[in-house]
C-alpha cells in the first residue's frame, strides 16, 4: 500500500482519488438526514398534538417518549436499532407465520433512529410554537370576521412559523452532525466513506480533514438557507 | 447470577469511567468557552473564536474524535514527540475532542447570555464610576451565570450523552460495555434497554442538581420547579 | 447663582452626532453647588444624550466638562474620533456623578440593600458594615426601610425609583443627573418619587433634572433649561422662564 499519494491526487476525481466517494457520501449524509427531519416531524408533531390534547394517558405517552430520547444516547438509539430491528422484524413476520425477512435496509434504519430522536426535539418547538400566538390576536381576527382557514393562514401560522424556524434550524443541524453515527450500520455515508479512506490509505488526517470540510460545508449551507427563509418570513417582525 | 443482573452489574461498573470523562470534558470545555467569549470581546482574537466554533460546531463529534485519535495522533510530531503518551490513550483523545466540541457549544451560550444582559444595568454599574473587573464580578459574571444556567444544563446533558461516542474508538463506558456484552450474548434488546436506562438515571441525576442550583439563584421562584 | 457658591459643572461646547445626524450642536451649562437644574424639552431633542455625555456614557466630539474640580479625560484621534484619554479618571469623574435613570435600571440580581451597597463597597472602597449602616439610613429616607431584603422585581416602579434614588446618593455625589426619573411611573406613583426630589433640593443637593413635570420645574428648580434641536433654545430662573417675558419659542413649548 503506497502512502506516497499526493493529497491532491488522494482526494481528486481521479482513479486513484476518493473525491467521488466522498462527494457521494456527503449526499446519501444529506439524505439520512432528511429522511430523519421528515420523520422527527411527522412524529413531533403528533408527539405535540397528543401533549396538548385531553386525555391523560395520552399526554404520559408523549411526555415519557420526550424523557427518554432526551435523555439517552443517540448512538444508542441507532446501535438499537440497528442491532435489534432484525429481531423485531423477525418477531413480527412470526406473528403472521411468514419466515424472517432478514435486515432491513441500513439508510431505513439509520434514518428512523435519528428521526426517532429528532421527533422529540421538534414536539417541544412545535408546543411553543402553538403558544406563540396571544389569544387577543386571534380573538380580532375572529371579529374582523376570519374563518377558521384565514384566520390560520393570516395570523396564526405566519406568528408560528417565526417562532418555530430557527429552533428547527438547529434541530436540522443536529440531525446532519447526528447522521454520521448512522456510519457504524455500514451505510456509506460521508463518515463511512471517510472511516474507510482513512483505512485502505493509511492518511486518515487526509481523509478526516476532508469529511470535516464536508460537514462545514453542508452545516453552513443549510445554516445560510434557513436564516434567508427566516428573513423572507419575518420582515413584519423588525428583522433580526 | 442470571444475565440481566450480571450485565447490569456490568454496566454500573462503567459508570465512573463515562462520568470521569464527562466531568473533565465539562471541565475544560467550560474553561476554553470562557476565554473563548474574552477572545471574541477583542478584534484582534475575534476572527480565531468566531471560526474554532464554527469548525467544532459545524462537525460531527464522532468525526472529531476520530480525527484526534486516528488522525492527529498519525502524525509524525506526535507519533514520536512528547505528547505520544497521551495521545496514545483513547480516553484522553475522547476528552480533548468532547472538550474542544463543546466549548464551542458552551461559549455560543454564555455569549447569548452575555448579550441578554439589560443594557441599562451595566450604564447603571458604568453610572457610578465601577471599573472593568468590579463590573464584571458584580454585575456581568452573576447575571451572565443566572442567565446561561438552563440552556449550559442543557448543554451539560447533552454532553453525557456524547461521552458514549467514546465507545466507538475503544474506551470501555456504560456503551463500550454494552456493546462487549451483546457481542458475547446476542441479547440485543435488553442489554440495550439496561444501559438505557443507566444513562436515564445519570441525566435525570444531572437535572435534578441543575434545578436545585437553578431555585437557589433565583430566590423567587420564578424558575420552573 | 450666588457669587460664592463653587461650580459643581462646568460643560463647555458638547457637541454630538449619531451617524452624522448631529444630536447636539454646542451645549454650554454651568452649575452651581446647590441648583436644582431642570431640563425641558421636546422628545428626541437630545436630552438624555447631553446627561449621558457629563458622566460619558456617551463620548461627546466635542466640548470640555468639568465636574467638581475634575476634568473629563477626553481626547480626540486624528479623524476626531472620541476617546477615553485615562480610565481611572474616567471612574474618578463618575464617582462624582450619580445617575438616576428613566426605567430604575436597578440590578436585578441583588437585592435592594446590595445595590444601594454596591458602588460605595466596592468602586469607593467603604467598610461594608458602614456602607450597610448608611444603606439602612438612606433607605428610611426614601420611605424604603423595610425592604433591604427584597428583589427588584418585588417592587412597584415607584418604589423601585426611590430605591435608585438611595443607590444614587450612597456615594454622597457631588452632582445628581435625573433622566426622565417619573416618566415610566404610573401616575399615582409619581407623587413620591417628585416629593423625594423635593426633599433633596431643600438639601440643598445640586440635581441636573430632564423632566416633563412642568410644576415640579417651575416650584424647585434654580434654573430652567429648554433644549430644542440639540442646543440651548432659552435658559433663566422659573420665574422668568414661565413668565411673560419667557421665549416665544419655550411659550409654545409649554401650551401646544
Ligand atoms: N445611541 C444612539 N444611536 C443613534 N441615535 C441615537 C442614539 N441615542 C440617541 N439617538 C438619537 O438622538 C436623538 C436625541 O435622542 P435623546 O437624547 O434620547 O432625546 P431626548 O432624551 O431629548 O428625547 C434622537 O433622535 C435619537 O434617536
Ligand atoms: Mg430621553
Amino acid at each position: 500500500m503506497d502512502a506516497e499519494l499526493s493529497v491532491p491526487a488522494l482526494l481528486g476525481l481521479g482513479a486513484d482519488g476518493w473525491g467521488w466517494a466522498l462527494m457521494a457520501g456527503a449526499g446519501l449524509t444529506l439524505a439520512v438526514a432528511l429522511a430523519a427531519m421528515a420523520i422527527g416531524s411527522m412524529l413531533g408533531a403528533a408527539l405535540a398534538a397528543a401533549e396538548a390534547s385531553r386525555r391523560v394517558w395520552l399526554v404520559r405517552i408523549a411526555a415519557t417518549y420526550g424523557l427518554v430520547m432526551r435523555g439517552v444516547p443517540e448512538l444508542l438509539v441507532v446501535l438499537l436499532l440497528y442491532f435489534g430491528a432484525p429481531g423485531m422484524l423477525a418477531g413480527v413476520a412470526g406473528l403472521f407465520g411468514l419466515p424472517a425477512p432478514g435486515s432491513p435496509p441500513a439508510f431505513l434504519t439509520g434514518s428512523l433512529a435519528i428521526g426517532l430522536v429528532s421527533a422529540a426535539y421538534q414536539a417541544e418547538v412545535f408546543r411553543g410554537g402553538m403558544l406563540a400566538v396571544p389569544r387577543g390576536q386571534i380573538e380580532a381576527a375572529m371579529a374582523a370576521g376570519m374563518g377558521p382557514v384565514a384566520r390560520l393562514r393570516r395570523v396564526i401560522l405566519p406568528q408560528v412559523l417565526h417562532h418555530v424556524l430557527p429552533p428547527l434550524g438547529n434541530i436540522w443541524q443536529f440531525n446532519l452532525k447526528d447522521s454520521a453515527l448512522v456510519s457504524i450500520t455500514g451505510l456509506a455515508e460521508l463518515m463511512r466513506v471517510s472511516l474507510v479512506a482513512a483505512g485502505s490509505t493509511r492518511r486518515p488526517f487526509v481523509f478526516f480533514a476532508a469529511a470535516m470540510v464536508l460537514y462545514l460545508i453542508l452545516t453552513s449551507a443549510s445554516s445560510a438557507l434557513f436564516r434567508m427563509i427566516e428573513r423572507r418570513g419575518s420582515r413584519w417582525a423588525g428583522g433580526r | 447470577m442470571d444475565f440481566l443482573g450480571t450485565t447490569s452489574l456490568g454496566l454500573l461498573r462503567a459508570v465512573p469511567v463515562t462520568v470521569l470523562l464527562f466531568l473533565a470534558s465539562a471541565l475544560g470545555a467550560s474553561l476554553v468557552a470562557a476565554v473563548l467569549v474574552a477572545m471574541q470581546q477583542a478584534r484582534v482574537t475575534q476572527g480565531l473564536a468566531r471560526a474554532w466554533i464554527f469548525v467544532f460546531r459545524g462537525t460531527p463529534l464522532l468525526l472529531q474524535i476520530f480525527m484526534v485519535y486516528y488522525g492527529i495522533a498519525a502524525l509524525g510530531p506526535i507519533r514520536h514527540g512528547f505528547l505520544w503518551p497521551a495521545f496514545r490513550e483513547p480516553l484522553f483523545c475522547a476528552w480533548l475532542a468532547m472538550t474542544c466540541c463543546c466549548s464551542a457549544y458552551i461559549a455560543e451560550v454564555l455569549r447569548g447570555a452575555l448579550g441578554a444582559i439589560p443594557v441599562g444595568q451595566i450604564e447603571a454599574a458604568l453610572a457610578c464610576g465601577m471599573g472593568r473587573w468590579t463590573r464584571l464580578r458584580l454585575i456581568v459574571a452573576p447575571q451572565v451565570l443566572r442567565l446561561a444556567l438552563p440552556a449550559y444544563g442543557n448543554e451539560l446533558v447533552m454532553m453525557i450523552k456524547s461521552t458514549s461516542l467514546a465507545s466507538s474508538i475503544t474506551v470501555l463506558d456504560v456503551t463500550g460495555v454494552a456493546q462487549q456484552v451483546i457481542a458475547h450474548s446476542y441479547r440485543t434488546l435488553d442489554v440495550f434497554c439496561l444501559a438505557a436506562a443507566v444513562y436515564l438515571g445519570m441525566t435525570a441525576a444531572l437535572t435534578a442538581v441543575l434545578r436545585r442550583i437553578e431555585r437557589s439563584l433565583d430566590p423567587l421562584g420564578s424558575a420552573p420547579r | 447663582m450666588t457669587q460664592t457658591s463653587p461650580s459643581v459643572l462646568s460643560a463647555r461646547g458638547i457637541t454630538k452626532s449619531f451617524g452624522g445626524r448631529a444630536v447636539l450642536r454646542g451645549i454650554d451649562l454651568d452649575a452651581q453647588r446647590g441648583d436644582v437644574v431642570t431640563i425641558l424639552g421636546g422628545s428626541g431633542s437630545g436630552k438624555s444624550t447631553f446627561l449621558r455625555c457629563l458622566n460619558l456614557l456617551e463620548l461627546p466630539d466635542a466640548g470640555t466638562i468639568e465636574i467638581a474640580g475634575t476634568r473629563a479625560p477626553l481626547a480626540h484621534d486624528r479623524h476626531g474620533k472620541a476617546r477615553i484619554a485615562n480610565p481611572k479618571a474616567l471612574n474618578a469623574l463618575r464617582t462624582k456623578t450619580a445617575m438616576v435613570f428613566q426605567n430604575f435600571n436597578l440590578w436585578s440580581h441583588m437585592t435592594v440593600l446590595d445595590n444601594v451597597i454596591a458602588a460605595p463597597v466596592h468602586v469607593h472602597g467603604v467598610p461594608r458594615a458602614q456602607a450597610v449602616d448608611r444603606a439602612h439610613g438612606l433607605l428610611e429616607k426614601v420611605g424604603m426601610a423595610g425592604f433591604a431584603g427584597h428583589w427588584p422585581r418585588q417592587l412597584s416602579g415607584g418604589q423601585q425609583q426611590r430605591v435608585a434614588i438611595a443607590r444614587a446618593l450612597a456615594t454622597d455625589p457631588d452632582l445628581m443627573l435625573f433622566d426622565e426619573p417619573t416618566s415610566a411611573l404610573d401616575p399615582e406613583r409619581v407623587r413620591e418619587v417628585l416629593d423625594l426630589m423635593r426633599a433633596l433640593a431643600g438639601e440643598g443637593r445640586t440635581m441636573l433634572i430632564v423632566t416633563h413635570e412642568m410644576a415640579f420645574a417651575r416650584d424647585v428648580s434654580s434654573h430652567v433649561v429648554h433644549v430644542r434641536d440639540g442646543v440651548i433654545e432659552s435658559m433663566g430662573p422659573p420665574a422668568l422662564m414661565f413668565g411673560p417675558d419667557a421665549s416665544p419659542v419655550f411659550r409654545a413649548f409649554l401650551s401646544p
